[in-house]
């Protein structure tokens, strides 16, 4: 009787990791961390703002309109709480990246226009900052890229056989996933853009 | 009829070939669209030099320099030079190297790259996270600043390198890590430790077959003696081993004699053999594998 059990446990371990379950715990978690990551770095981004338009309202008549953009964005970035359901559904997830993007170009847009102030170009503080926001970008970047590599590697997973097998009786649905698109737009270097005024 | 139909729609959704077929779709436009970016090269020293500025002995003092640095405090740097980075940026570029050879010791992570492109006259300083603490982006930018640039201008680029590498090991050292293990880049000792508590005995065992049980323990001895010389370059460390290795071996065999008789089963410890010599033997720099580039550092230009 007990062989059998045991026979019984040894089977079940074995169709177990060859159904992919294990795997999808695995990759479930490595999402999981990575999208936090990216959630850490957004946050740093966020909390640099403060500092920056503080150094930014110094300034004499440093134009007001774009600076509130920026304080508006924040506040918008901000206010998008992101928990687990969020990431399963798509459009959360889409309204969530939409308010980081619209920081992320209202920043760009500040950083640009503060090329016309010499008093700016030339401030220890703002310089500083500048620094610091380039490489939340930078980093930004790099956690967005890994949260697609993770969500990639689960989807693959969730969507090949026999491991989708597994997705189907479990209900492991496929994550969706950061757009490529808006990628491209953020890991840009904010440009400079001498045209305008 | 239908239900073979049905049937076989259901085996093609199982076997994902939608998700294949999408893949393909959309992977190859892609691809196609995206201009090759630079290789990268395979990591061979801790100073890499592809566009034939550096002197060799400019290169080597440079060597000299961050090996020490890495003995004393167990932080990996390197400094890789190139041509160009096109069509990236020197950001992306440094990304992938730091991705690819992970510097920084294993269970640390504390890895730092310095990437110049030469014809583009951009150069990054990239941190592992570990180091992110020790070397802020900021701190990275002023290195570059006041430490390298100046001297790019000029035209200086040992100079601007050997002054960075000064600034940048200077706050490192004001960081707490772990310390490095000594033995590390000579001999891992536990690895021959353990290859000498299983080989000797079968060797011993092997040779008193061949040669008698003292023949075989003095060939053991002298075996083992002759290996740790060969490892050590030490003499009087390879005559204590010998003669260790040699009483061990006699009073295995002896005792291998009492229990079984006979000839033993040998091939059990060979597989130890190599994992225990060839990291100890392996004199050129390796990445430590264990550097996280997360994004952090800074750039510049001159």
């Amino acid at each position: 009787m007990r062989l059998v059990h045991l026979f019984l446990a040894a089977t079940l371990t074995l169709l177990l990791s060859a159904c992919g379950y294990n795997d999808f715990q695995k990759l479930d978690e490595q999402t999981k961390s990575a999208w936090s990551e990216v959630l850490n770095q957004y946050q740093r981004r966020a909390d640099l703002v403060p500092n920056l338009v503080a150094t930014v309202k110094g300034e004499a008549n440093f134009e007001q309109e774009t600076l509130l953009r920026v304080v508006e964005a924040r506040a918008k970035a901000t206010s998008i709480q992101v928990t687990p359901e969020t990431l399963k559904d798509p459009q959360a997830l889409q309204q969530f990246q939409q308010a980081q993007a619209g920081l992320g170009s209202a920043l760009s847009r500040l950083l640009a226009v503060s090329e016309n102030y010499p008093n700016l170009k030339s401030n220890q503080g703002f310089q500083d900052l500048r620094v610091q926001l380039e490489g939340t970008e930078n980093r930004i970047a790099v956690a967005r890229n890994r949260y697609i590599q993770a969500v990639q590697q689960y989807n693959v997973l969730a969507r090949s056989f026999p491991s989708n097998l597994t997705a189907l009786a479990l209900n492991y649905a496929v994550k969706p996933n950061l757009s490529v698109a808006n990628e491209a737009q953020i890991s840009q270097p904010p440009a400079v853009d001498f045209q305008k005024k | 009829m239908d239900l073979v139909r049905a049937l076989f729609r259901v085996l093609f959704r199982a076997l994902g070939l939608q998700g294949l077929l999408g893949a393909l779709l959309l992977g190859s436009p892609a691809a196609s669209l995206a201009q090759s970016p630079q290789p990268i090269p395979a990591l061979s020293a801790r100073v890499m030099d592809l566009t034939g500025t550096l002197r060799a002995d400019q290169t080597q003092t440079l060597e000299a320099r961050l090996q020490a640095f890495e003995q004393a405090k167990g932080t990996q740097i390197v400094v890789l030079m190139v041509p160009t980075t096109a069509p990236e940026d020197i950001t992306h570029y440094a990304q992938r190297v730091g991705d690819l050879w992970k510097i920084g010791r294993k269970e640390v992570g504390d890895g730092l790259l310095l990437i110049i492109a030469k014809n583009d006259r951009t150069l990054r300083i990239a941190t592992a996270k570990t180091l992110e603490g020790a070397i802020p982006d900021l701190a990275a930018r002023q290195v570059i600043d006041r430490s390298i640039t100046p001297r790019f201008r000029e035209g200086d680029y040992f100079g601007g390198i050997d002054a960075g590498l000064t600034a940048l090991m200077a706050l490192v050292t004001g960081e707490k890590l772990p310390e490095p293990q000594r033995s590390e880049p000579g001999t891992d000792w536990t690895g021959a430790l353990v290859v000498f508590f299983f080989a000797v005995p079968i060797l011993a065992r092997i040779a008193s077959a061949l040669l008698g049980r003292k023949g075989g323990s003095l060939l053991t001895g002298i075996g083992m003696g002759l290996l740790a010389w060969l490892i050590s370059a030490s003499v009087l460390l390879a005559i204590a081993v010998g003669l260790i290795a040699a009483v061990y071996g006699l009073a295995s065999t002896v005792m291998n004699w009492q229990r079984h008789s006979g000839s033993g089963r040998g091939s059990g410890g060979s597989g130890s053999w190599g994992g225990g010599w060839s990291s100890g033997s392996n004199g050129g720099f390796r990445s430590g594998g264990g550097g996280d580039f997360g994004g952090g550092g800074a750039s510049g230009r001159w």
